[in-house]
């Protein structure tokens, strides 16, 4: 049996490294994810582009405008419309946030009169617009206190724990480890099988005493190890590139993906019995990691979606897994915080694994 | 004489469609048997029942005195099968692929080595040992399956068009090394449309539209059809029954 599974394994070992379509799947794609989505998908709301119509011109309005541009969070931009025609600017993208000071802005408040100052914002990302209003709304506030000595009653002081610069790569880079180990353990369990029958290797491994046990193993064990390498490529890129922190217990985040991958293996064996060709197998493991991601809480938490779909999320194991990545890189999360993912990701793992695994003893006679 | 292979009355449909309808023979030990018939006579999915890769649709059968149905395990350990496609690793080379299916048959390392090498000795493979079997010509490929399927020492080897495409040199040359296997007292169950090489089997089956038209010692045939040589027979026999069908 051992000898068996370690024959099946050595030769998928030799397969993969003569292929260099699946060495660069397996090596250039936890990469260009991490740049890619590393980089591009910035949440983050900094360096506003901002028209300014100053209607005062005074040198309160010009320190008023300074206050604004203060912080990282506005930027003048420099070629304003000769007209007040922010919706072409935003339109072309030029800028997304255009700032108003009316033409009496110091002389009321010199005189201490409620003045009026307009902020135009670009709701097509509705996300940032409603960052970007409540920074106007803090800078104004502290403009205020500043000018008139207002005393204050509350003074809220804010403190973010665990991600303090609110750096948003360092919650997408664990979210990448999680979605790449997903996509690259289905995707690579499901096409090797299937691409021993279309060769026809599998009909001539049928008719040898090689057990389904051995088969499965031996189909399985080595996309989970290619697993665990491309993972460790991206925690180490990750660490080293983009310097995110890693809060907790490595060996506790190899622990549990060692459980999540017997869910994402036992559904690559599942795509195996249902699909004839590689392309088929391709095409239901891409559907099945795109439908994973999704509802995974990976770009937009679960509590946004609607309330149907947060429902549906619970039949997603990547979202306890996302959770527990995130928990441990993040927070350093220890088993307490987590055993409810734990326990979810186990049952699903039983469920997905055995329950492929029966197919499979089902087809081979 | 003990039987390696006995077949009652075999059938398997694929839906309405009947591929092997009722066939019935027994193969000695040591025997080696030609199973011929025309393109689409149901000779692949017969053997495919055979080797436990096909559910029966009815009938019985026993491998090496293992029944079809219930040792489906025990036959598989002790027969061997080298298909009609190519089917071994293409990015593997010739020793990688001799080196599995070894390992799958869980034979020790040193029998593994040493037999390789008096495989390869005997098939001419030595020097093509290290390239891969997918860059090597047809012949050599065919003879690096025959390898792989006789590599655990089967008692009963099924063999598909084991020599389909390949050129007569290279066909006697095969011929001669399937004899030695029967020499050493392998059965051999072996199809081929090649009848040159029927004529080197102890019995032939003749197979058309998934029956079994006639079996015998091929010069025994001969004689009683009259005919030349075995490719006459051939032709008469499946163009009679063409022809009779069509009548029908
Ligand atoms: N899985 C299947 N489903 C449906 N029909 C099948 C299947 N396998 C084989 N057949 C049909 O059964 C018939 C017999 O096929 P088979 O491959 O056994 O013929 P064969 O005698 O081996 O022919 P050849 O000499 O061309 O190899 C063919 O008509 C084939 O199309
Ligand atoms: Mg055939």
């Amino acid at each position: 049996m051992l000898q068996t599974i370690l024959a099946l394994m050595k030769k998928e070992f030799y397969q993969v490294i003569r292929d260099r379509n699946m060495l660069g799947l397996i090596f250039l794609m936890p990469m260009i994810q991490l740049l890619v989505l590393g980089y591009a998908i910035n949440t983050d709301v900094k360096k506003i582009q901002t028209a300014v119509y100053d209607f005062d011109r005074s040198s309160l309005s010009r320190e008023y405008i300074k206050a604004k541009t203060a912080g990282d969070y506005f930027i003048i931009s420099s070629d304003n419309p000769p007209v007040l025609d922010a919706e072409r600017g935003f339109k072309e993208n030029r800028y997304s946030a255009a700032l108003i000071i009316p033409n009496d802005f110091s002389e009321k408040f010199i005189e201490k009169k409620p003045v009026d100052v307009g902020l135009l914002l670009d709701g097509s990302n509705a996300n940032s617009a409603s960052i970007t209003s409540g920074y106007a709304e803090m800078i104004a506030m502290q403009f205020n206190r500043r000018q008139l000595d207002i005393p204050e009653p509350i003074v809220m002081r804010q403190q973010m724990l665990f991600n303090p610069e609110s750096e948003s790569v360092y919650f997408m880079v664990p979210g990448i480890v999680a979605v790449l180990i997903t996509m690259i353990t289905a995707i690579l369990t499901s096409m090797a099988i299937v691409r021993e029958r279309e060769i026809g290797t599998l009909e001539q491994l049928m008719v040898t005493p090689i057990t389904v046990p051995a088969l499965i193993a031996g189909k399985t064990i080595p996309f989970a190890i290619l697993g665990f390498l491309e993972m460790s490529i991206a925690l180490l890129f990750g660490v080293l590139w983009f310097g995110i922190p890693f809060a907790g217990s490595w060996t506790l985040l190899y622990g549990l993906t060692f459980i999540y991958l017997f869910t994402t293996l036992g559904v690559g064996l599942f795509i195996s019995t249902i699909s004839k060709t590689q392309q088929q197998a391709m095409f239901y493991a891409w559907f099945f990691s795109i439908f994973a991601i999704l509802t995974s809480g990976f770009f937009s938490p679960i509590a946004n979606m609607p309330e149907m779909v947060q429902h549906l999320t619970y039949l997603n194991p990547l979202r306890y897994y996302m959770i527990i990545v995130r928990g441990i890189m993040m927070k350093g999360a220890s088993v307490d915080a987590l055993y409810p993912e734990i326990i979810a990701m186990v049952i699903f793992g039983i469920i997905i694994f055995t329950s492929s695994w029966l197919r499979y003893s089902k087809r081979v006679s | 004489m003990p039987d390696a292979v006995t077949i009652e009355k075999l059938t398997k449909k694929f839906g309405d469609f009947t591929a092997v309808d009722q066939i019935s023979l027994t193969v000695g030990e040591g025997e080696v048997f030609g199973f011929l018939g025309a393109n689409g006579a149901g000779k692949t999915t017969a053997i495919r029942m055979l080797c436990g890769l096909l559910l029966p649709t009815s009938g019985n059968g026993t491998v090496g005195g293992f029944d079809i149905y219930r040792d489906n395990e025990k036959i598989k350990k002790s027969i061997g099968y080298m298909s009609q496609k190519f089917s071994l690793y293409g990015d593997l080379t010739a020793y990688e692929n001799l080196w599995f299916y070894g390992s799958v048959y869980q034979l020790k390392k040193k029998v593994i080595k040493d037999r390789i090498n008096q495989l390869s000795e005997e098939l001419g493979l030595k020097e093509f040992l290290h390239r891969q079997a997918e860059k090597l010509p047809l012949g050599w490929r065919q003879r690096l399956a025959l390898a792989a399927s006789v590599l655990h020492r089967p008692k009963i080897l099924f063999l598909d068009e084991p020599t389909g495409g390949v050129d007569p040199i290279f066909r006697r040359r095969f011929w001669e090394m399937l004899y030695e296997l029967a020499d050493k007292g392998t059965t051999l169950f072996v199809t081929t449309h090649y009848m040159d090489e029927a004529e080197y089997c102890h019995r032939i089956s003749i197979m058309h539209h998934g029956r079994i038209i006639e079996l015998g010692n091929p010069s025994d045939l001969i004689q009683k059809y009259q005919q030349p040589n075995l490719e006459e027979l051939f032709v008469q026999l499946i163009s009679n029954r063409s022809r009779e069908a069509a009548d029908v």
